[in-house]
């Protein structure tokens, strides 16, 4: 007979550069929705929502971090007592990809190495796409590989998410 | 409380309460549980604290940031309920550590707005920048298509120019081909003009033996290369009398072998016209044979009378076996014989309108007439002129005999 543990509570992180759709991800995530408006996020926006794993069920509780500009950087207190982190980056700009890689170094510099997953953004704009196959090619050389995501569309949002539940709870 | 009179501390606190919507919570961060709870809780989705309870459970968004070593600890515009941000501060005072939320939702939403007018400004410029790039390669793809395309034309215009020289050295030796034109005893003259650069009519005169004297014409059907190449062949075969075991003197005879020769089904589908004749001067008898070609007009006494020469006949390699009925007849002194392709007659005029038969054999009748000038010349540019300077539809040969 199978015992049930008991329910988790995790924080996790969405973070990347401005505009790349970390709070679209969010609401397409929890409450299946997606808005072509563009609401820039001030702070830091916190959800949460109940991931049934296939052990156990988590609650994860999401910090929906402002994204990181020219002006205001990331403010790395709100990172405090993550169990996990979502890196996000838009396809259709290249920038972005960079942004996030540095992000993660960051990250790892002051709070060591956390669960993450990198999700490529906007994948139903791939005719708009400035990332190349090529520098897809090359994540794993950098440690980390990235997943397409497109909050228009759900298109991996759902697993990615399921996929850090899991690793943030062993 | 610093030394601030009794009543201005009570201001500045009744002030900081209503602006900020202070609330606050005591937590035991040792246990994780609600020591206690107070203040406009309500604005920040915290009503259902419970002191007893455990913290996690009623403040989720406390989740990984408790037990809190370093205080006093700020975390700065926080959404902890939709609609309404705060500044967390933290507080340490023994063993509790409390929490105090300071509503900042309006300089929040005061912050997004200008970050939003930034953001669209800079997500605008990239694209700018994007589509510009996008511009400049499209341009370059443009550019180097064009490139290639001139580069193309210069080939294409290479090979045109070393093609038309190449056709302008044939037009030349077809037109080589065809007799000078002749004095006595039989005056001949002709004018000859091609719709394309070679054209697949071609025509002949000349002394089968002392006494008779050949005169041909004849039409390849279409124009161009293939056409021209067959007209020449079949010009050398009459120049020459190379049809085995023929009597070039007996034009039935030589229609019926260039018909066996000739089948369209062997050519390509090419087949031809022709209008075969032979004179005799001592006996002033003319025998000829037609296949399918337009009758030659024999003007009799000065141009008195006209005649027809032909005979209904199919072209030549349209049916195997065909047969070609040679006729002859009496040439009077004085007369003049007109050998023609039907591109002499098969005229649109400017209006659309075609020429009459009828209406060529008077331009004939006219120019037969003329004194003043060459009759084949007149004849030759008023038909011409008939088109209105428009380029001919089809090849025009005409000949003339005078005998």
């Amino acid at each position: 007979m199978t015992e049930t543990q008991p329910t988790l509570q995790k924080k996790i992180c969405m973070l990347g550069g401005f505009g790349v759709g970390k709070t679209s991800l969010v609401r397409r995530f929890v409450e299946s929705v997606f808005s072509e408006t563009y609401l820039t996020t001030v702070g830091v926006k916190i959800d949460k929502k109940m991931v049934a794993l296939s052990d156990r069920t988590i609650t994860l509780i999401l910090w929906d971090v402002a994204g990181e500009d020219d002006i205001a950087p990331l403010r790395m207190s709100y990172i405090r007592g993550a169990s996990g982190y979502v890196l996000v980056a838009d396809g259709t700009r290249q920038p972005t990809l960079d942004v996030a890689l540095s992000l993660r170094h960051r990250v790892e510099a002051e709070y060591g190495v956390l669960p993450f997953v990198l999700l490529l953004n906007k994948s139903d704009l791939r005719e708009q796409w400035q990332v190349t196959a090529q520098t897809l090619d090359e994540l794993p050389e950098k440690g980390c590989t990235a997943r397409l995501s497109s909050a228009r569309t759900g298109e991996g949002v759902e697993q990615a998410f399921r996929d850090l539940a899991a690793a943030i709870s062993r | 409380m610093r030394d601030l009179p009794q009543r201005v501390a009570e201001i500045l606190d009744e002030a900081v309460y209503r602006k900020r919507g202070v609330a606050y919570l005591q937590i035991d961060d040792a246990n994780l549980a609600v020591i206690g709870a107070g203040g406009d809780l309500a604005n920040y989705g915290l009503e259902m604290v419970r002191p007893g309870q455990a913290v996690l459970e009623q403040a989720f968004f406390l989740e990984g940031l408790l037990p809190l070593a370093e205080t006093p600890y700020v975390l700065p515009a926080v959404e902890v309920a939709r609609g309404h941000s705060a500044d967390l501060h933290f507080h340490r005072d023994g063993k509790s550590l409390w929490l105090v939320l300071l509503d900042v939702t309006a300089e929040c939403d005061q912050s997004r707005r200008m970050q939003q007018k930034a953001y669209e400004m800079t997500l605008l410029e990239e694209k700018e920048a994007q589509l510009n790039r996008r511009l400049e390669a499209v341009n370059e793809e443009l550019r180097a298509t064009q490139r290639d395309l001139l580069s193309s034309r210069e080939a294409l215009q290479r090979a045109h120019d070393r093609i038309q020289k190449e056709l302008s050295e044939a037009a030349k030796y077809v037109r080589s081909l065809l007799p000078q034109p002749l004095a006595e005893p039989i005056a001949a003259d002709w004018r000859f003009a091609t719709c394309s650069e070679l054209g697949g009519d071609a025509f002949g005169y000349h002394w089968i033996d002392p006494k008779h004297f050949a005169l041909y014409l004849l039409d390849v059907c279409g124009h161009g290369v293939s056409s021209c190449l067959m007209s020449v062949g079949i010009l050398h075969v009459l120049q020459s009398a190379s049809l085995r075991d023929v009597d070039f003197r007996d034009p039935e005879r030589v229609l019926a072998s260039l018909n066996a020769y000739y089948q369209m089904i062997n050519l390509d589908d090419l087949f031809f016209t022709l209008w075969y004749g032979v004179y005799c001067p001592d006996t002033r008898r003319l025998d000829y044979c037609s296949a399918g070609h337009p009758p030659a007009l024999l003007f009799e006494r000065g141009g008195v009378q006209m005649r027809q020469l032909g005979s209904p006949s199919l072209p030549i390699g349209c049916v195997p076996n065909a047969s070609y009925v040679g006729e002859y007849v009496q040439v009077p002194p004085r007369s003049r014989l007109y050998l023609f392709s039907d591109g002499a007659f098969e005229i649109q005029r400017p209006s659309g309108a075609m020429l009459s038969y009828e209406e060529f054999l008077d331009c004939v009748r006219g120019a037969a007439a003329a004194r003043d000038r060459s009759d084949v010349e007149c004849l030759f540019d008023g038909l011409i002129g008939l088109r209105g300077g428009e380029a001919l539809e089809d090849d025009v040969s005409i000949v003339r005999f005078a005998f």
